[in-house]
């Protein structure tokens, strides 16, 4: 197999190793490590709760944990994307003294974010008991929408890392973005209260798709449909392969861009 | 021809000067109204190049020469220009001082890192891993970070890490001039091993006498050509000429 392939012994061993400097780099120089990143999405949540509750609990069934989920989600999706257009410059002194696959950095580094938000989920679980509320076997389907959001995200950064390269202004600009992206996405909503119109538009936003995937999965026991899945599964395939093709074009410039 | 294990051909590389870099978007939206025709660096200019398996090639010039993008092409790191690169055979990753480590996390952290990057896999390491240690004397320094290293220990280690991955092909920047005496022997005892195995080294030193010592043939950088290439004897005495003469 091509050493340079993604799938090579070589480039898994590269990301196991980075993967786990990753984690121990996100958490060592703070007394609280991982602590600090499950307070990060609970305090965004509890601020929207406390706002947002008196309107929406009526409208929607289990509005704390309808939000809770959306809010996670978003906190993966923020994170992994912010993180990863900045692993390649922070990884800059191995990029120029070793040749090896520069995707692997992106790869591990939205694994990083991953691990984060899988520990995260634990609230979701715990709100969950607390609410009352049992899970079958259709939980285990989290892990498949997991897996395309994995995919998801990662494509748009290898996009996004690919326009960094030749804009560094990008970082801030996709800062503005994000917050833009957080209220054009239901997470704070329902898509049933905003005009049909509008609705329509809202949901080619594919994380709007993801979110409530979980979402139906936890508070409704539902299962996507086909249709369903197979949208989730087009926007992972598309983000990553349309993704991936483009910083590969790319990669062997990267060095002499840093 | 078969024994060629690199051949450069008419290989050229330059840099947009740094002042001239569109990075921003500013930048990129105000220069579309006038167009500046950005400056370039020719760093290397047209350089063919072939290499025997088995030399020990020494690789003389001033700061700025064009050495260090010379090795970075060889080893894939930096992509030509114009001209082709041939090479057959493993190339160890350039060697310089504080190669590629993580400063904010430990010894042992990096060299599992590094490993992987070399192309070791967990469990090579994990058998290598005393001889790593020990060759760099660094053992009671192994949960440090690197960042607290001295930069004498930190090229120790990396030359011990480098020295690991099986390579037909050796890049060689400069490793001994941070080392004590010591260690110096200890690296030149380790070229005399690849030597003997029959290694490809190409070794980049403003030392005349090292240069004499060990390579085969010796070549002078300068402009990004290859002013001049034959017996290390005579081209340490025609670096010196020149180094004095300006």
């Amino acid at each position: 197999m091509n050493k340079n392939s993604l799938l090579s012994s070589f480039s898994r061993n590269i990301i196991l190793q980075l993967v786990k400097s990753e984690f121990k780099l996100r958490y060592q120089n703070s007394y609280l490590g991982y602590l600090w990143t499950l307070f990060k999405p609970l305090m965004l949540f509890g601020v929207i709760y406390l706002v947002f509750s008196n309107f929406l609990k009526s409208a929607i069934p289990n509005f704390p944990l309808y939000l809770l989920i959306g809010v996670i989600i978003w906190n993966y999706f923020q994170e992994a994307t912010l993180i990863g257009l900045d692993s390649l410059i922070s990884k800059r002194d191995l990029i120029t003294k070793i040749d090896f696959p520069r995707a692997t950095i992106i790869i591990a580094s939205v694994l990083g974010s991953s691990l984060t938000f899988l520990l995260n989920l634990i609230i979701v679980f715990i709100f969950l008991i607390l609410s009352n509320i049992s899970l079958g076997l259709e939980t285990l389907y989290l892990f498949w929408i997991i897996i395309l959001l994995y995919f998801f995200i990662t494509g748009i950064i290898f996009l996004l890392t690919r326009l960094y390269l030749r804009f560094f202004d990008l970082k801030h600009i996709w800062e503005v973005l994000l917050q833009m992206i957080f209220w054009l996405t239901p997470i704070v909503y329902d898509l049933s209260i905003v005009p049909e119109n509008l609705q329509k538009f809202l949901q080619l936003n594919p994380l709007a798709h993801f979110i409530n995937a979980v979402r139906m999965l936890f508070l409704s026991r539902q299962i996507p449909s086909l249709q369903g899945n197979l949208l989730l599964l087009f926007f992972a395939t598309a983000s990553f392969t349309i993704g991936y093709f483009v910083f590969q074009r790319q990669e062997r410039f990267i060095a002499e861009k840093l | 021809m078969k024994n060629n294990i690199i051949h450069l051909e008419n290989v050229s590389k330059s840099f947009i000067l740094p002042h001239l870099k569109r990075t921003t978007l500013k930048e990129h939206f105000l220069s579309f109204w006038r167009k500046t025709k950005p400056d370039y660096l020719k760093v290397l200019d047209h350089i063919s190049l072939t290499i025997p398996r088995g030399e020990f090639l020494g690789v003389m010039g001033k700061n700025g020469s064009g050495k260090s993008t010379l090795l970075r092409l060889l080893s894939n790191i930096y992509t030509p220009e114009t001209g082709t690169i041939k090479i057959e055979g493993k190339v160890a990753p350039f060697l310089e001082l504080g190669i590629g480590f993580q400063p904010e996390l430990s010894a042992r952290e990096n060299v599992f890192i590094n490993g992987a990057l070399l192309g070791l896999t967990p469990k090579m390491i994990q058998n290598k891993f005393d001889h790593i240690i020990d060759f760099a004397e660094i053992r009671p320094f192994l949960d440090l970070k690197i960042k607290n290293f001295s930069s004498g220990m930190r090229s120790r280690l990396a030359f011990a890490i480098a020295t690991q991955a099986d390579a037909d092909i050796y890049l060689c920047d400069e490793v001994l001039a941070v080392g004590d005496l010591a260690f110096q022997q200890k690296c030149l005892k380790i070229f005399q091993q690849w030597k003997q195995a029959q290694k490809t080294i190409i070794f980049v030193s403003h030392n005349p006498s090292l240069i004499e010592d060990f390579c085969d043939r010796a070549l002078i950088l300068a402009d990004g050509k290859v002013k001049s290439i034959g017996a290390p004897s005579l081209i340490t005495k025609l670096y010196s000429q020149t180094d004095q003469s300006t």
